[in-house]
């Protein structure tokens, strides 16, 4: 992590300040300060004193150094009272034993040891970049001619549908195509680029392909073989989004939505050297004279003053004299210089990032074990009224705790929520198949959604109606715009989009009632089915490779990879509910950020609606009953979709429920109702735009227009406040209020005995989760390096991306208006098993493995009988111990979060009448 | 009464301006909820009053309202006039300022929420109303100017919003620097205005209700004076020689990208050649030069448009290519027309614009409805040129008609030389006084920062 950070220029954790503020508002607390440099290498730094490293450390932590900028570092001691005036806020032994001392003298002393340690000029630097050494010798910015003209090539190249006329011969890649356009008579380029022309023909005459260009470049520029490497990425580097996006599509072609090119990394290369060169010889010599040394940037006395600055702060935190700095030997004062150079800001911010997990790691474990030792809160009653499974995304959390809330005799369950079908996936409507299953699986099965026999007529209609529309909205996008078409369009029509305009922005709820009602009254919507039936034949379509829906077989373990795991208590109740989940959101480019990360970004109604059928089917349950997993005859299974943004919930195929089921359905079908409004009100306390007194139902008003407005930033949050992943039986979390900050996922080891089902759990909820809240880690800590800054001015660019203003970068990572309130910790996993059980089956998979021991993820288990907890520590699980953290109780969930605005604590919900 | 909506539909951007910057100065930065609150009152009431300002105008025949308030100052036979008007030419552009200002205002409530610049935005679009309506109903070339110069401003200020970034600052002082080139014609035009035909004012030099106004000008001044305001036009409407600025003004905020560029401020030239339709009506090579204009900047903004690969530039250059279509139908005479032109226009661009951001949603909804292939677009130029003359085509489009390379090498490049050339015997110049003068010749990079300018007044 450090060294990308160095690669990429990016910060790897949050800035100092923000730590210190947090430890400010006592969400760090000093004593978490003392447990995490106890547990890092202790050395003696000064015997005299008997100074060690930690003490050190430790207040260089709290109350920590004093910052000059080292611009106005002279100007700074002058006017500020550095030299008067000792610090207030020392530690009370530093403090006596400076009493005597003057801040002048000890200034003086630190200035002295630091002169004389400082004889010697910093070495000089070598430009890595052409870019930099010309910068630095003659102050052109060669970036500022090449990128632009860079960009529109690539922009072009890359564009999938936006433009209206496609880039010319670009099936024949990248450097071939821009070479073809460079090349044309009559060009004029701008004042850096000349001779551009010039250069290009001598390189279409040598024939040369992308990979010789290349190396061409090197030579006029000069660079030689050994640093190949580092040149090349730092010139990639430099626009790290366009040549990112080069890579993905050459590494994954199937990626680009509309249109395949053949992409390499190679001609983007290419193309960029080639413009560096011409810009370089421009602005100096010879293509070779950004190799020379670069001038120093900082003089020597501004380095001395801030490395005095830094000294004088350390002895003053550690109470060291003026006459104790001057009495150093030389190998003394080595060793304390060393030391404080070693804890440098980078250093220090990773001790303060492990203190702010570690506080973070206690506010959950200590209340989730109270919790724990408590009486459960799963109502006593022989059979369920009903079962719902929901995604095992932390979004759900509200939902399902409402859920219970509202109904205690519904039990919820959350699985991955590609609900173990990985499938290939062509909705009525969809053009083309799409996987619905984690990214790093690839579906074997197919399934298509077909208008049942007697209502293909319905189905025709539709799809010839839909035709018409994308026609005629086809024209008038493109009819707007252009010459003649737009010259008409505008005067004689343009005046009548005064209105859906204005609905739009001034309701746009109602706008979308409005467009939904021309929609069911004009497009017939046939009733549908799945065709996912498959002998046990193993034929593939010609054309994908995929296999035709699922044999009864295959459906059973799909069926089993969910129910098994999740050990459906007390036997499966008379009505089983599969949600799947998804969002609807406009203004969002980063819509698949919101759908259902196990189902690759996009919407897991499907796969919901699949389960429930294959779960109905009667030779599916004769063969799991085989295995051990008996379904009652009496239970009935139904698919539905969740969107997370608006809160909706539709059902599907209900026209197949038995009428025996119709009253449990209606049941469901009323609390899931008060449930998701609940949820949306709980969720609207988030929102800063929201008011802080709402009655539940205008809260989900509100949700609805976010999910309709084309003008909303967040519509909402994402995962925005993931932090915990929690694996186990909803009995323990059952009643507890965790603020949506947690994944969910259902699994029961007394059912496990082999230790199978929670492989196959673990392999799914480890990398989607850990995935995700390092998306969001990164995001947050580097909003502008790894994130992608602040929407609003983002542009949509070829379909492919977004960047900022006109000609800039693609942007990657998420935007600071998903992740403005996310608090950057990597997932905390607490699985309910014991280490024992647990570590075999990590080490089984490789992939797990290595997110364990490379440390991008936090372990605990707790015991499933002791309710112990125990926190996995490099290799060996330590035994949670100390309370410190309380477990507040609150009437209902909407008590405990009524009017506030930020991250809640864990709380035990306990509903009146059982009090 | 007429008279007092109208004064009230002027001045009340212009009132709660000034009122929230003074507040501001005072160190009050408004909490988001009073900053929206009072913004959609503000539009709420003025939509309600240019609505019974144009019934009561229509009702009575379209006649012109006006409302004079005097002269703000006068010296020696020349006062500034402060009157403003509306007839049926200013009308319908008051309207549909107000109405797309409110919609756009309302909008970015929502776009802008927890921007550390939204109370700058709303401070600066307050302004920008203020501005745009003192434009559409200026009595006179001198109070135009005023508006002119606020709209002119308030976008150079917006496309420059995210100050923290290096690109949009540049952009926004090269889109400063041509409108101050385009400003000098304008200004220019007033004192020989004053200087030729004794006045500024709309009514005494343009008598008669728009359409059917006429003209008292004569002479060989009319000409010259029609092509110094065909110049100011351009330059705010992105058309001829200053074509180049408007994709740089993307920089800007989505919301401000629609109202200044997709609505109301690109078509400020477009009035104003309206407005002086009937001195090009007998300047015959203004109108010629005109025509010239519009339609070599429709053909080139078409072409470079369908070239353009992102959402906001693509929308930049269909906008210059209407305008142009809109200048040459001035130039033909055909005002109506292109009044309506103006409207339908302004309203489309401000949806396509606020809607850019769901650009990939619509068209995969789009995509997906077609059935997987959508018809294929751009081959008209296949059927019409052949392939080698194509390829040129595609260059100079993708290469946005080379616009900035020529600025660049022919102006910007002397200029700058120039300027280093000025640095280097300027010490031998002045003797040593300015000798320890540190500015390296290569650092500026406009026009307006020649190191020229600041040594001038040492020089006086």
């Amino acid at each position: 992590m450090l060294k990308a950070s160095d690669v990429y220029g990016t910060r790897p954790y949050m800035s100092e300040s923000s730590y210190r503020r947090e430890l400010g508002r006592a969400r760090i607390h000093e004593e978490d300060l003392d447990t995490i440099l106890a547990a890092e290498s202790d050395a003696e730094i000064l015997s005299e004193s008997g100074l060690t490293r930690r003490q050190l450390r430790r207040v260089l932590l709290s109350p920590g150094l004093r910052r000059l900028d080292p611009r106005s570092i002279e100007w700074q001691l002058e006017e500020g009272d550095w030299k008067r005036a000792f610090r207030r806020d020392l530690p009370a032994a530093a403090q006596d034993r400076l009493k005597d001392d003057s801040p002048a003298t000890l200034w003086e002393a630190c200035f002295e040891r630091i002169d004389a340690l400082h004889q010697s000029k910093p070495a000089a630097a070598k430009a890595t970049r052409p870019r930099d050494g010309i910068l630095a010798i003659h102050g052109i910015d060669t970036d500022e001619v090449v990128h632009p003209l860079l960009i529109r090539l690539s922009a072009a190249y890359l564009d999938q549908g936006i433009a209206y006329w496609p880039m010319p011969e670009r099936e024949k890649g990248f450097w071939n195509a821009s070479l073809k356009i460079l090349s044309q008579r009559w060009t004029i380029f701008p004042d850096g680029l000349q001779g551009l022309g010039g250069l290009i023909q001598s390189f279409v005459k040598r024939k040369l392909t992308s990979e010789q260009a290349i190396f061409s470049c090197f030579n006029e520029l000069g660079v030689h073989e050994p640093e190949w490497d580092d040149f090349i990425t730092a010139q990639l580097l430099a626009l790290p989004g366009w040549a990112g996006m080069f890579h993905r599509l050459e590494v994954e072609p199937e990626l680009s939505p509309h249109q395949r090119l053949p992409v390499t990394l190679a001609d983007f290369l290419a193309i960029r050297l080639l413009i560096t060169l011409c810009a370089v010889k421009n602005a100096s010599k010879s293509g070779k004279e950004w190799r020379a040394d670069l001038p120093s940037t900082t003089t020597t006395r501004t380095h001395r003053l801030s490395e005095t600055a830094k000294l004088f702060e350390v002895a003053q935190l550690t109470g060291l004299t003026s006459a104790t700095v001057r009495g150093f030997t030389s190998e003394e004062f080595t060793r304390l210089h060393s030391e404080f150079l070693a804890f440098n800001n980078i250093e220090r911010r990773r001790v303060f990032h492990l203190t702010y997990e570690r506080r973070h790691e206690r506010q959950i474990l200590i209340p989730l074990a109270k919790h724990c030792a408590l009486p459960s809160a799963t109502p006593a009653v022989s059979r369920l009224v009903a079962q719902v499974f929901f995604c095992l995304d932390e979004r759900e959390e509200s939902i399902r705790r409402h859920l219970e809330e509202c109904d205690p005799e519904i039990d919820t369950f959350g699985a991955a929520g590609f609900f173990g079908i990985a499938v290939d996936y062509t909705g009525l409507d969809d053009a083309h198949g799409a996987p619905l299953c984690p990214v790093v699986v690839k579906p074997q099965h197919e399934v298509i959604e077909k208008p049942i026999e007697d209502q293909t007529h319905l189905h025709k209609r539709r799809r010839s109606l839909r035709k018409l529309w994308a026609r005629v909205a086809q024209n008038s996008y493109v009819s707007t715009r252009s010459l003649f078409r737009g010259w008409i369009s505008t005067t004689v029509l343009g005046f009548f989009s005064i209105f859906p305009l204005a609905l739009r922005v001034l309701s746009p709820l109602t706008h979308a009632r409005v467009m939904k009602w021309l929609n069911s009254a004009f497009l017939p919507e046939p009733r549908t089915e799945l065709t996912f039936e498959r002998g046990d034949e193993v034929g593939r379509e010609a054309a994908s490779g995929l296999l035709r829906g699922f044999a009864v077989e295959e459906k059973a373990n799909c069926v089993a990879s969910v129910l098994g795991p999740a050990g459906l208590q007390k036997g499966a109740a008379r009505l089983v509910v599969i949600l799947g989940h998804g969002a609807t959101t406009l203004n969002n480019p980063y819509e698949s950020a919101y759908n259902c990360g196990a189902c690759g970004g996009r919407r897991g109604g499907p796969n919901a609606r699949l389960f429930a059928a294959m779960a109905n089917h009667p030779k599916v349950r004769l063969t799991l009953a085989a295995s051990g997993i008996v379904i009652p005859e009496d239970t009935w299974f139904v698919g539905g979709y969740h969107d997370t943004c608006s809160d909706d919930i539709e059902f599907f195929d209900l026209d197949t429920v038995p009428a025996t089921h119709e009253a449990d359905l209606r049941r469901v079908r009323r609390s899931l109702d008060e449930a998701r409004a609940r949820s949306a009100h709980e969720r609207t306390r988030r929102f800063e735009a929201a008011s802080r007194v709402f009655s539940i139902h205008s809260g989900l008003h509100h949700v609805q227009e976010r999910a309709a407005h084309i003008g909303e930033p967040r519509p909402e949050y994402g995962h925005c406040t993931n932090a915990v992943c929690i694996v186990g039986r909803r009995d323990t979390t059952r009643g507890l209020f965790l603020d949506r900050r947690a994944f969910l996922v259902s699994y029961d080891e007394r059912r496990d005995p082999s230790n199978e089902s929670l492989a196959r759990v673990l392999g799914a909820a480890i990398p989607v989760c850990a995935g995700i809240s390092l998306e969001y880690y990164f995001s947050t800590v580097d909003n502008e390096g790894y994130g992608s800054g602040t929407k609003l001015p983002h542009n949509v660019t070829g379909l492919v991306g977004v960047m900022n203003g006109y000609q800039g970068d693609l942007r990657t990572g998420l935007p600071v208006q998903t992740v403005e309130i996310h608090e950057p910790v990597r997932i905390l996993f607490v699985v309910e098993t014991t280490p024992e059980r647990l570590m075999p089956v990590i080490e089984a998979n490789a992939q797990l493995n290595e997110f364990l021991t490379n440390r991008w993820i936090r372990l605990a288990t707790l015991d499933p009988e002791t309710k112990e907890v125990k926190i996995y520590r490099d290799g060996t699980f330590e035994k949670l111990e100390g309370d410190e953290e309380p477990l507040p109780t609150a009437r209902s969930s909407a008590a405990w979060y009524s009017g506030k605005i930020e991250h809640l604590p864990v709380a035990r919900i306990v509903p009146t009448q059982s009090v | 009464m007429d008279q007092k909506i109208l004064l009230f539909l002027v001045a009340t951007p212009g009132v709660v301006f000034l009122s929230l910057a003074l507040a501001w100065l005072l160190g009050w930065q408004g909490r988001e909820r009073v900053i929206a609150r009072i913004t959609t009152t503000t539009y709420g009431s003025m939509a309600i009053g240019v609505a019974v300002l144009a019934w009561s105008m229509i009702s009575a025949g379209t006649h012109t309202v006006s409302v004079d308030l005097g002269n703000w100052f006068e010296v020696a036979g020349y006062g500034f006039p402060l009157a403003i008007f509306v007839d049926v030419l200013s009308l319908p552009m008051v309207a549909l300022t107000i109405t797309l200002v409110g919609l756009v205002g309302y909008f970015s409530i929502r776009y802008l929420h927890r921007d550390p610049g939204f109370f700058r935005f709303f401070l600066l679009m307050h302004l920008y109303a203020f501005g745009c309506l003192l434009l559409f109903t200026a009595g006179s070339l001198d109070l135009l100017i005023a508006g002119w110069e606020l709209v002119g401003i308030t976008s150079v200020l917006l496309i420059g919003y995210f100050q923290y970034r290096k690109e949009p600052v540049k952009n926004a002082i090269r889109v400063f620097a041509t409108y101050r080139v385009a400003d000098v014609c304008i200004l220019l035009a007033v004192f020989l205005a004053h200087h030729w035909f004794g006045s500024g004012s709309w009514s005494v030099l343009f008598p008669g209700e728009w359409p059917n106004t006429t003209h008292v000008m004569t002479g060989p001044g009319v000409t010259f004076l029609a092509i110094l305001l065909v110049f100011a036009a351009c330059g705010k409407s992105s058309q001829g020689p200053f074509s180049g600025w408007l994709p740089r003004a993307m920089e800007g905020p989505t919301p401000s990208s629609a109202i200044f560029y997709g609505a109301i401020s690109v078509h400020a030239g477009a009035y104003l050649v309206l407005r002086i339709e009937p001195l090009l009506q007998s300047a015959p090579i203004a109108r010629g030069l005109l025509l010239f204009i519009g339609v070599t900047t429709a053909i080139l903004a078409t072409l470079i448009h369908r070239t353009c690969a992102d959402a906001k530039t693509s929308l930049a250059y269909a906008s210059m290519t209407q305008l142009a279509v809109i200048f040459a139908e001035v130039s033909l005479g055909w005002t109506t027309l292109a009044l309506f032109h103006i409207i339908g226009h302004a309203i489309v661009r401000t949806a396509q614009f606020l809607r850019a951001p769901s650009m990939l949603h619509d068209y995969h909804r789009l995509h997906s409805a077609a059935g997987g292939h959508l018809d294929k677009v751009g081959e008209q130029y296949d059927a019409l040129v052949p392939s080698k003359v194509q390829l040129w085509l595609y260059s100079v489009g993708l290469e946005r008609g080379r616009y900035d390379a020529i600025v660049d090498r022919f102006i910007l490049h002397p200029l700058r030389s120039a300027s280093a050339f000025l640095l280097r015997i300027e010490p031998s110049w002045l003797g040593s006084a300015v000798e320890e003068s540190t500015v390296t010749p290569t650092t500026p990079s406009t026009p307006a920062s020649t190191p020229t300018t600041s040594t001038g007044d040492v020089h006086a």
